[in-house]
């Protein structure tokens, strides 16, 4: 049997049916991944080695010492190294230039799969099995290292119905095509799904807006929007993007979800709120729900001590899907926990610096 | 102070005493322990007879002898800084909650730039720019025949930053010196010092007192910056380079800017500095630097450029540099980083872990870092103690190194032989550098001291030549 097997059977299995106790087949298999990672990861074993963690040495999954993020600029953290990986997912980069993007190596896609498809058909489509799936984004063709359009592509190919796509060419946003989808679905009632990042559903808003342009979607359809605003003149007021995105589209609150994902992870959390709504609930409040196969936990910014509830703190992950590189994340996302779940409040970046002193931010903005 | 009241956060003769004019305040919570400070609540007509006010101030201080004025300020300045003074101790108490800096820090911080603030150091620095006081109060003859007048702004706006305590002190004494009264606005981060200032000035001379005034307004009150720009003479601004941008492109043409963008700084240590017997007070002297307001000013090092071949290796350095953090963190405590900050260093150490450097940090959360790595380039510090130790084979390499931040470049402290001093200081200063000092005096330029090159004095003021 290959090293690492055993806790890949057990994982996907877990992350497709879940087991009969989901928190003790959790700390189960988190020991176990974090045995075989120490063994098979060269940089975090090293990592773990200069914490005084060593395999054996933990009873408790959520002493497995997590990586922050930053670390995936500098090394490649896969078991078995680089040159087992599949794909090379690369992070998008932004104020450090393009030579310091993170890179996250994926041994094996079926896990990043499986997780993908699980969490997306939960929280996004539960009571349907399939639907017309517009991403307002670049397909594999045009983004092959980023992981966000991998997953969509994932979830066109299982969910979508023909018609599916990706409505972003070597241009841009394909307004003009995205105009004749949503007519079409208004006038045919054939529901739709539409999946992109806040900023390209900004642009869209902006542009059917610009035109007195708007929607009543057909019950069923639904919009699922992730990662912020980057590459935006200006960032969106949270209430301000959902009352956009409902008006133009004539979309209900519960069916606009919010998708949280990371290059660094395999797995995704989404709102609950649509979950709730096709169990026939009305959630009041809308929040991040991690899958059964992943821990977040929020810790103090400075100390890395657990937090209680409603306590700001910065976000830690502990992700069964991420077998094959590190299960254990440090983010910089600050967020809150609540009962049931997360909220995110923004990146915690540190570009408050004060002083005269020059502030990274600034500083890396000035060298571009 | 009374438990819970809300310190008085303005200093406003021109309207606070007219009685037609009825001042609203509000109450604002400032720094990391929320010290309620109580601001008025300004409009552009209340401002507009501040400044008024102050114009008229500065007809009044024409008359004033320069040497008296800084008599004066030397007198005011120690009700400030000197232990015992109530001012002085009531800073001590409030300070910390307000500015973030421990009280360790602040102890020290009024001490030494209560050093320049004395009327000797600020006779000398205005001496050294304009040869004699007397050209601020009467014409004075010029080699080459005729004479002529130095005249200061007759108003200067100030806009603060709020890192440094004290900065915007020494802003205030300046704009003074030269016989120019002042509207200063303050900074979030340090809304209290400029105003205590203002206090101590008036027990001395309330004339002297009345050419100043200081308050805080929320940012974005462009309506309040326009009258304020539009009326004076002069601009002084510090902050980052998009605070200065900002302000810099509504000051109308007519005005002069004199403004204090972002600035690095970093030391550089040669070999031949590095003796087993010299280490021990070099290396508390980096430190100090390194810990001096947290690393905050534009004057704090982000790096220390060390050349192989010393009697200490630049291994070693890194982990006497460490201690010497250790030590300092107990007696001169760091303020507590906001989150944000607080991730980052997190970050940045795991990130410089994984590419090989060496680090050493305190065990628990971000209080000290040292990151002991070579580089192709100059990496700017998350700051609050967070110190990169670039290893260097010839000293030419960090002139290499720097020449690319030049234009950002300020403060250099050298530790060399005193022979290789002269061309060292010459290189650096030819890549930007436009102060060279030893290790431990970073934190404190002297009086006298070209800020970012300029002249401090010299630039704020006209001449008039007389040529009959």
């Amino acid at each position: 049997m290959r090293e690492g097997e055993e806790p890949r059977a057990e994982i996907l299995r877990f992350i497709r049916r879940g087991a009969a106790d989901d928190e003790i087949a959790f700390r189960h298999l988190a020991l176990s991944v974090f045995e075989f990672q120490f063994a098979e990861n060269e940089p975090y074993r090293r990592f773990c080695e200069r914490r005084g963690v060593s395999a054996g040495s933990l009873s408790d999954p959520f002493e497995i010492p997590a990586v922050p993020t930053a670390a995936f600029k500098e090394a490649a953290l896969i078991c078995g190294g680089p040159e087992n990986a599949e794909i090379a997912f690369r992070t998008s980069g932004t104020t450090q230039g393009p030579e310091r993007r993170g890179t996250h190596y994926v041994r094996d896609p079926k896990l990043y799969e499986a997780a993908a498809i699980s969490s997306f058909r939960r929280f996004v489509v539960p009571e349907v099995s399939r639907i017309r799936v517009v991403i307002l984004g670049p397909g594999p063709q045009l983004a092959p290292d980023s992981s966000l359009t991998w997953m969509l592509e994932r979830i066109r190919r299982e969910f979508g119905t023909a018609g599916s796509g990706f409505y972003v060419d070597e241009d841009g946003l394909m307004t003009e095509a995205l105009l004749g989808v949503l007519a079409a679905s208004e006038q045919e009632g054939q529901a739709i799904a539409l999946l992109g990042t806040a900023a390209a559903f900004a642009h869209l808003i902006e542009f059917l807006g610009g035109r007195g342009q708007h929607f009543r979607l057909p019950p069923g359809s639904r919009a699922m929007e992730t990662g912020g605003f980057k590459g935006l003149r200006r960032e969106i007021p949270r209430d301000e993007f959902y009352a956009a995105l409902t008006r133009t589209f004539g979309l209900s609150e519960f069916y606009c979800v919010a998708e949280y994902g990371m290059t660094e992870l395999c797995s995704q959390f989404y709102d609950n709120v649509l979950r709730e709504r096709s169990l026939g609930r009305s959630p009041e409040l809308r929040f991040k729900v991690a899958p059964r196969w992943v821990r977040t936990r929020v810790v103090d910014a400075e100390t890395l001590e657990p937090l209680p509830y409603g306590a700001v703190g910065v976000l830690r992950h502990y992700d069964l899907a991420n077998l094959y590189s590190v299960m254990a994340i440090q983010t910089d996302d600050l967020g809150v926990a609540v009962d049931g779940g997360f909220e995110i409040l923004g990146r915690a970046t540190g570009s408050e610096l004060r002083g005269c002193s020059i502030a990274m931010d600034q500083w890396l903005t000035a060298q571009r | 102070m009374a438990d819970g009241a809300a310190l008085e956060g303005y200093w406003l003769p021109g309207i606070s005493e007219a009685p037609a004019e009825r001042l609203e305040h509000e109450e604002r919570a400032f720094g990391p322990g929320r010290v309620p400070i109580r601001v008025p609540v300004l409009t552009p007509r209340l401002l507009r007879s501040q400044l008024s006010a102050l114009r008229d101030g500065t007809d009044r201080l024409r008359a004033w002898r320069s040497a008296r004025i800084v008599e004066v300020i030397g007198a005011a300045s120690r009700r400030l800084v000197e232990p015992g003074s109530p001012l002085r101790e009531h800073l001590v108490e409030v300070m910390p909650e307000l500015t973030g800096y421990s009280r360790p820090m602040i102890e020290i911080g009024l001490e030494r730039m209560g050093d320049g603030w004395t009327a000797g150091a600020l006779r000398r620095a205005l001496e050294g720019e304009l040869g004699s006081t007397e050209v601020l109060d009467e014409f004075r003859p010029r080699p080459g025949g005729g004479s002529c007048r130095a005249f200061g702004p007759a108003l200067t706006f100030h806009v603060f930053s709020g890192n440094i305590p004290g900065v915007a002190v020494s802003s205030l004494i300046r704009a003074l010196c030269v016989k120019s009264a002042s509207f200063g606005k303050t900074a979030a981060g340090e809304p209290y010092l400029a105003v205590c200032f203002c206090r101590a000035l008036a027990e001395e001379d309330a004339e002297l007192a009345g050419c100043l005034a200081v308050s805080h307004w929320p940012g974005g009150s462009t309506d309040l910056e326009a009258v304020a720009l539009e009326e004076a003479e002069a601009v002084v601004v510090y902050g980052s380079d998009e605070t200065v941008a900002d302000i810099g492109a509504r000051v109308p043409p007519s005005t002069r800017l004199h403004a204090y963008p972002n600035r690095v700084g970093v030391a550089v240590v040669s070999r031949r500095a590095l003796t087993s017997k010299a280490a021990p007070t070099l290396v508390r002297a980096l430190a100090s630097d390194v810990v001096m307001f947290d690393q905050q000013g534009c004057v704090s090092p982000h790096a220390i450029y060390v050349q192989r071949g010393g009697a200490v290796a630049p291994l070693e350095l890194a982990e006497r540099l460490a201690d010497a953090l250790v030590d300092l963190a107990e007696r001169i405590p760091r303020g507590p980083p906001s989150a944000g900050e607080s991730s980052l260093i997190h970050q940045l150490r795991a990130q410089a872990e994984m590419r090989g450097a060496t680090v050493f940090a305190s065990q628990r959360g971000t209080d000290w870092t040292v990151i002991l790595e070579e580089r192709s380039g100059f990496e700017p510090s998350p700051l609050n103690r967070v110190i990169q130790v670039h290893p260097i084979d010839d000293l030419s390499e960090a002139l290499t190194l720097l020449r690319p931040v030049g234009r950002h470049l300020q403060t250099v402290a050298l530790a060399a032989d005193p022979s290789e001093v002269g061309d060292l200081a010459g290189e650096l200063g030819a890549v930007g550098a436009t102060r060279i000092v030893a290790p431990g005096e970073a934190p404190w330029p002297r009086s006298d001291w070209h800020h970012d090159g300029r002249f401090q004095y010299l630039d704020l003021v006209r001449f008039v030549d007389l040529e009959a």
